[in-house]
């Protein structure tokens, strides 16, 4: 991995704004646009909300290459950034996603499996993340470089990668910098397998509760991770916030198309395919079934939109082979669509399929945008899953029916018949159970209070911690305690 | 592009050579396989297998197979003319898989103007980009003229390397081995001062190999013996001791490495379990408890390093991390629950493998209206089957804290349990460890030990967390035990108690004849640890005085078959018998089923032991009005407890000769004799007898558990 220790000391930063008394934020977050990420549509509205509510941001990411070796670049998102945030782009790369052969050594083109291992464990060794633990000594640096060049007031860090956590400490250590970490999947709770990733003893347990104990706010995405971390850490609850992920109303059309008899329907999944295997089977097969026993998916199609795979394995995996057998089945596979394009994809399409994976403490990001459009959703997760929450009062919802293909046929069938005689009344009515939703909604109460929170404190630099009237003033207004 | 391995994502593949012609890309593929076996890219690619092994010619097989597998598609790649012409030409050169890339990284360095990637998605972004501007990659540059540097810096090295390691194949070979001078010089080399450890433990390994494979294993065992000295790790050191170990052991010796080698094993054992591989780390484990419990060391010799110093022998077994992980205790849910006074006490006893010391117990509880007893026979059918191979199963389960078998042991024992309030297992071994895999819900469990399962591996393979109970039948045993298991004395260990052997010794009362108080008496030869030797000498002692006294042997020869120390023992037993036998000073009986009539013209009887946890025979023979002489058993003696402790101290000696002055002064007279023999029946019956010690039972197995230990 190169962690940017030679390419760090030439590293131009983007020169500082002068912007009178507005108070400086550092924004770490790696994934920020234009990584062609769905994290990044978070990142790009926390961004544009501390903007608007008065900060100086400097958003830290990391350079254009790093994304192209993993899921590429959408430009359309990096021009919904506003304008005020400064974006610095840190030299750092994977080396695990190296597909130039002539950049490997002899050793690595011998036992690629056996160089990768040892690249985990290297990282390991600097910090508990094998992929990414390998930056620390470059975001550390990184961080109270820009710190030294433009004062910072507030970090807000978020996580994954949890290296940022190091650097965030590093900060916090040397320049006493408040800190913020937007946790949003937390890292001590699997969610993918509904229990404990690691326990508090642990080498990343530790780091965990030491680096939330000194946080101003902690976010997550959802209620039942932010349940785990109260329970975990009863001490801290109060410092814990639900900021959902939510949806960009850009990406909406604004009335789904007419569905006419005589046109076959169309179903559409949007996100990476980065699900179990088994998963994206069973809804093929489920798919396959419905397709070839109702009427009413007569010639159907099933688009499926997104990255499949990255660096080498881009577009050639168990997915995609999957998929791409299924063409006889109506299935297209399409690529990732950038941002701006989003609407139109939704524009065509009659009804949403939900593949998720995890369970109880997963909702995802897209659940959110497929309520906002207002089509059918069928639902192709476990079905004790926090998505299920999300899309209990959702009037065109198929229902969670779990992982049986058969079921998932019948979650098919039913979402073709939503599609042909829901009425603009009904789309309506689900449109408008996802209002709330919408992204800045979520994000502008939490961005308000952090601001308050730091200003409360009363000054710019070497702040103290917060100060217990202007925290209390607004866990009060937030209803908790 | 190159495949060094059937695809499996043959639509993925097809899907992408689509792509590419489409773009107008001419693919060519070489592939390590039959490109039949890919029929779907045939029309969208040029398909080419590299040349086999068959086709290039013996002399190539075997440099391919000295190849690691990762080299060997090069190798082909390499000598094929069709992959030279074409990589040449290459605008991309693309790895399809892992096993492709070092052929691609090959080429790539050979052939520097074409792109070099992996995986199918970055050669159609290399083409793309070349498309974009072909100016750019027409031009000339320096940078991808001729042959990278690296490749002839890299060649250069790997020669170099491949020769050393064919020099150094050869010089530790076992040809090189048939000389002596090479063997002087290797047995010198590895002991040398000053050689990196890594490089010491490998060769020491390999020429001791070749010196085994060569017929030379005297240098072989020097050589080990020089390096050891200098070695850290304990398993290269195992490994070199190992065969040397093993053939003293074969020969009945104690061998002086055996903890060495134990030690290797267990470390090697450790390296898998730190990798989470208990599979692995079990085999080393069985190796270590097979060397350190072996019977040459503790069963067939007068001495054992265990019973000299218990902490010390297993302080690498219980210092190692495999020891640590089996001594883990799994706790049990609920505690045990005493049986309410309102229905019978429920019995479980476990029967079947050695039911010696059971009857009696069995006999008084089966009897008791307030009591059901239930059997388990564990050589039933149904039972039999979860204790197959089960040392190495219980040591799977203990090192990975779960198994198959504990499921199994559930199934076939846990009705059972479920219906006891009491479950008693005799001898702590295979069957007890096996059923402290399980939790006992709230059945208490009563271990009881005898004396070899002390010298055992047993008492490390069971959970003791789930035994309430550990019965001793001696306070020596316990000390020893407690000594060797230090898991025993932790919080969530077994409470402890010693409660003699249910023995019914009135049954031996019986009259003496005259002549019986010159007859010494030895009941039970089967094992050395009897060392009826040291019967012989007491003997001796005595007929130097006076010519009537004669020893009689009560019970199986000992038979050499059991080791080569046990061989070698009896060799010199017979020896000596051969002499006093002629002369009718002694007289063998050899198995009884009467061993009260045996009794009967036995005036004095012996322990001669090197070690017992009770020697149930002498007291047999003192109820019988036999006057006992018993030896300090060396393995106890000068301990808190040993048999000075646990019999009238006048009935104790330490040398034969101590023998031979008890012996003359007891029967220097009749009466003296008669009354000597009166007063040891009289004390054997009155503290050890079935009447007397069923007490001790009823209390362990009938009262409410004190919480002392």
């Amino acid at each position: 991995m190169n962690n940017g220790r030679n390419l760090w000391d030439s590293l131009k930063l983007p020169r500082a704004r002068r912007s009178g008394s507005r108070p400086h934020m550092i924004y770490l977050a790696i994934g920020f646009p234009p990584a062609a990420k769905s994290c990044a549509y978070r990142m790009r509205e926390t961004a544009n909300q501390f903007a608007a509510a008065g900060w100086d941001v400097t958003a830290v990411t990391i350079i254009d290459e790093a994304w192209e070796r993993e899921y590429g670049l959408d430009h359309t998102l990096a021009a919904g950034v506003d304008s005020r945030v400064r974006v610095v782009k840190l030299p750092l790369v994977r080396d695990d996603l190296e597909t130039d052969i002539r950049a490997f050594s002899e050793t690595r083109a011998l036992a690629h499996k056996d160089y990768l291992a040892q690249l985990r464990k290297r990282n390991l060794k600097v910090f508990p993340e094998p992929v990414f633990g390998g930056w620390r000594p470059a975001l550390e640096k990184a961080l109270v470089q820009i710190h030294r060049d433009k004062p910072a007031d507030l970090l807000v860090t978020t996580c994954a990668p949890y290296v940022n956590l190091a650097a965030t400490w590093k900060l916090w250590e040397t320049h006493q910098v408040p800190y913020v970490v937007d946790f949003r999947d937390g890292w001590s709770v699997d969610v993918i397998n509904n229990g404990e990733a690691f326990p508090k003893e642990s080498v990343s347990g530790q780091w965990e509760i030491k680096l939330l104990t000194n946080a101003i706010a902690i976010w997550n995405v959802n209620e039942p991770i932010s349940r785990w971390y109260r329970e975990r850490y009863p001490e801290l609850a109060h410092k814990m916030r639900v900021v959902r992920n939510g949806y960009d109303a850009s990406s909406i059309p604004a009335q789904a198309r007419p569905v006419t008899p005589d046109r076959p329907l169309t179903f559409g999944y949007l996100g990476a395919l980065n699900l179990p295997v088994p998963l994206l089977d069973a809804v093929l097969q489920g798919w396959r079934t419905a397709r070839a026993e109702d009427p009413a998916l007569k010639d159907a199609r099933f688009e499926v939109r997104g990255h499949i795979g990255a660096a080498w394995a881009r577009g050639d995996n168990a997915h995609a082979e999957l998929l791409k057998a299924a063409a006889a089945d109506g299935v297209v596979v399409g690529g990732s669509v950038p941002k701006a394009e989003v609407i139109d994809l939704y524009a065509r399409w009659d009804a949403v399929v939900l593949m998720v994976t995890g369970g109880r403490y997963m909702t995802s990001g897209k659940v959110y945008e497929y309520m906002a459009t207002g089509l059918p959703v069928v639902s192709a997760h476990e079905a004790d899953h926090d998505a299920s929450t999300v899309l209990s009062t959702y009037p065109l919802w198929t229902g969670a029916v779990g992982l049986d293909p058969a079921e998932l046929a019948g979650a098919f069938r039913r979402a073709a018949a939503f599609a042909l005689n829901a009425t603009e009344a009904d789309r309506e009515k689900a449109r408008a159970e996802a209002k709330q939703y919408a992204r800045e909604a979520q994000l502008i109460p939490a961005v308000q209070e952090v601001t308050e929170l730091v200003h409360g404190t009363g000054g710019r630099t070497g702040t103290p911690p917060v100060s217990p009237a202007g925290a209390a003033r607004v866990l009060a207004r937030e209803g908790r305690s | 592009m190159v495949l060094g391995a059937v695809p499996g994502r043959v639509a993925v593949l097809t899907d992408a050579l689509e792509q590419f012609r489409s773009l107008g890309v001419t693919v060519r593929v070489a592939c390590t396989f039959d490109p039949d076996k890919i029929p779907a890219a045939a029309d969208l690619a040029e398909l080419h297998l590299l040349p086999t092994a068959k086709e290039l010619g013996p002399r190539f097989g075997r440099m391919v197979k000295r190849a690691s597998p990762a080299r060997r598609p090069w190798l082909r790649a390499q000598r094929d003319p069709w992959v030279r012409r074409h990589a040449k030409r290459a605008d991309v050169l693309v790895a399809l898989d892992q096993q492709a890339l070092h052929t691609v990284w090959q080429l790539a360095h050979r052939y520097r103007r074409a792109d070099a990637v992996f995986g199918l998605a970055p050669a159609l972004r290399a083409v793309e980009k070349r498309s974009a501007d072909p100016a750019r990659y027409r031009r000339p540059r320096l940078t991808t003229l001729g042959p990278s540097p690296l490749l002839a810096v890299n060649n250069t090295r790997s020669q170099t390397i491949d020769l050393a390691k064919v020099v150094l194949d050869a010089a530790t070979g076992q040809k090189a081995m048939r000389l002596g001078a090479v063997r002087w010089f290797w047995q010198r080399a590895v002991a040398a001062p000053g050689v990196p450890e890594r490089y010491r433990g490998k060769i020491a390994r390999r020429v001791n190999t070749s010196m085994h494979r060569a017929g030379h294993k005297a240098s072989a065992n020097q050589l080990a013996l020089a390096a050891q000295g200098r070695l850290k790790s304990n398993t290269t050191k195992g490994h070199l001791l190992g065969p040397i170990v093993e053939a003293e052991l074969n020969q009945g010796k104690v061998p002086v490495h055996l903890m060495t080698v134990a030690k290797g094993q267990l470390a090697a054992a450790d390296a898998f379990l730190k990798k989470r591989n208990p599979g692995k780390a079990a085999p080393h484990v069985l190796r270590a408890f097979d060397l350190m419990f072996h019977r040459i060391a503790h069963f067939d010799g007068v001495t054992s390093p265990l019973a000299e110093d218990p902490e010390g022998f297993l302080a690498p077994l219980h210092g190692s991390k495999v020891g640590q992980a089996m001594a883990t205790p799994r706790g049990r849910r609920a505690p045990a629950q005493f049986p309410p006074a309102d229905r019978p006490h429920r019995m479980l006893f476990f029967t079947g493998l050695n039911d010696n010391f059971l009857a009696p117990i069995l006999e008084r509880y089966e009897a008791m209206p307030d009591v059901q007893v239930r059997r388990l026979n564990l050589v039933e059918e149904s039972i039999r089957p979860v204790l197959s191979n089960g040392r190495t199963n219980l040591v799977h389960h203990m090192l990975a804290g779960t198994s198959k078998r504990a499921e199994e042991v559930a199934e076939a024992w846990g009705e059972h349990l479920a219906w006891a309030d009491t479950v008693f297992v005799d001898w702590c071994n295979l069957p007890a460890a096996m059923l402290t895999t399980i939790d006992p819900g709230t059945t208490r469990v009563i271990v009881r030990l005898h004396s070899f399962e002390a010298f055992s591996w047993w008492p490390h393979l069971a959970d003791w967390s789930r035994v309430d109970d550990l019965v001793f039948v001696s306070e020596h045993l316990r000390d020893l035990t407690l000594a060797a298991v230090p898991r025993l004395r932790a919080p969530q260990g077994p409470r402890t108690h010693v409660v003699s052997n249910a023995m019914e010794l009135h049954r031996y009362a019986g009259p003496k004849t005259g002549d019986a108080r010159f007859t010494l008496g030895l009941i039970g030869l089967s094992s050395l640890a009897k060392d009826p030797r040291w019967a012989l000498a007491v003997l001796r002692e005595l007929r130097k005085r006076d010519e009537r006294y004669r020893l009689k042997l009560i019970g199986d020869d000992l038979r050499a078959s059991l080791s080569p120390a046990v061989r070698a023992y009896v060799a010199e037993l017979d020896r000596e018998l051969a002499e006093l036998e002629s002369s009718g000073a002694v007289i063998r009986t050899g198995r009884t089923e009467d061993v009260r009539g045996a009794l009967t013209d036995v005036g004095v009887i012996l322990s001669t032991s090197v070690r017992e946890s009770f020697h149930c025979g002498l007291v047999e023979g003192a109820a019988s009005g036999a006057v006992p002489v018993v030896r300090d058993w060396p393995f106890f003696a000068g301990r808190q407890h040993s048999a000075r402790s646990l019999f009238p101290s006048d009935w104790v000696v330490g040398t034969p000769e101590e023998a031979a002055e008890r012996i003359l002064a007891v029967t220097a007279s009749e009466d003296g004799w008669r009354e000597a023999g009166q007063a040891a029946a009289s004390h054997v019956l009155s503290t050890w007898d079935w009447s007397v010690t069923q007490k001790d039972f009823d209390r362990l197995l009938l009262e409410p558990p004190a919480t002392a230990g």
